[in-house]
């Protein structure tokens, strides 16, 4: 008995170090998407393994082009910095609002209400 | 955890996934939390982004499941071209685990013999068992019987042989 499950185990292991995402909610995902219908499952394994590649790729890269290159610190200005000024990650531009500080913002619009009471 | 919303375009990734991933990329780095979450959406829009265009391309190749092929030529057309060879890679392994699996499986359940072959002998194994079942049932009902029986006899005997001895007794007398 004892033999078939460490033979199981080491199987599943296997496949774990392959693939780290779950898979069943990458194809949620994919469905949702507009017009998807069927996916293969191979293909759905290359598309999760993708997703975890491109995890790795956009925090390396954000990490090496952040701003604050003293701090070893990752922020959120940084991934909106690589969004912005890389080919590959410009797409995620569109979920990206831009942060504008507090200040500035109220700067604004002290400027709108001021032209609007010129009127 | 269920959701109520239920709302397609709230499924992400689980953040504890992504930030294992983090962690693992990029170990002894503070991530904000703002861009944990931020990465969690990008996982998302990558995936939306490769569906769409691989679904595109599905649909030009007169197919109707999107295939590996589609989402491999969705990421070089996309600018993930170094994503490939890993990725082909991992496929090959998963590929090569579910197939061992699958022949663990069959070869402990089949041992070579066919599913009729095995029902049958099942049933014959059943059938011999019943008929030893009423074998020993019947044997042990005749045993009983015999011994009340012999109970019976024994004790009939007994108070005969009683009778028997005080008249032989007279009988003896007579004799000598």
């Amino acid at each position: 008995m004892s033999q078939t499950n460490s033979g199981k185990d080491s199987q599943a292991s296997e496949a774990k170090k392959a693939i780290s995402l779950p898979i069943s909610r990458v194809r949620l995902i994919m469905k949702s998407s507009p017009d998807v219908s069927s996916i293969n499952q191979d293909a759905l394994f290359l598309t999760t393994k993708a997703t975890e590649l491109f995890v790795q790729h956009l925090a390396l890269t954000s990490f090496n082009n952040r701003s604050q290159t003293e701090a070893n610190t990752l922020n959120y200005s940084d991934l909106a910095k690589t969004a912005e000024e890389s080919d590959t990650f410009h797409f995620l531009t569109d979920i990206l609002p831009k942060k504008i500080l507090a200040q500035d913002y109220l700067k604004t619009l002290e400027q709108m209400q001021d032209e609007d009471s010129d009127f | 955890m269920a959701s109520s919303s239920g709302n397609d375009d709230d499924l992400t990734i689980p953040r504890a996934a992504i930030n294992k991933m983090i962690k693992e990329t990029l170990p002894n780095v503070r991530v904000a939390n703002d861009a944990r979450e931020l990465v969690v959406n990008c996982c998302t829009e990558f995936i939306h982004l490769i569906s769409s265009e691989a679904n595109e391309i599905c649909n030009k190749s007169d197919k109707k499941t999107i295939s590996p092929e589609h989402v491999i030529n969705a990421l070089e057309s996309l600018g993930f071209a170094s994503y490939i060879t890993e990725v082909k890679d991992v496929l090959q392994e998963c590929k090569t685990v579910a197939l061992k699996r699958r022949k663990a499986s069959s070869r402990l359940e089949n041992l070579g013999i066919p599913e009729e072959e095995l029902l049958r002998q099942q049933q014959e194994l059943f059938a011999k068992a019943r008929q030893q079942q009423a074998e020993l049932a019947q044997q042990e009902w005749l045993q009983m019987q015999q011994a009340a029986q012999q109970a019976q006899m024994a004790a009939a005997s007994a108070s005969v042989a009683q009778q028997a001895s005080s008249s032989q007794d007279e009988d003896d007398e007579d004799d000598m």
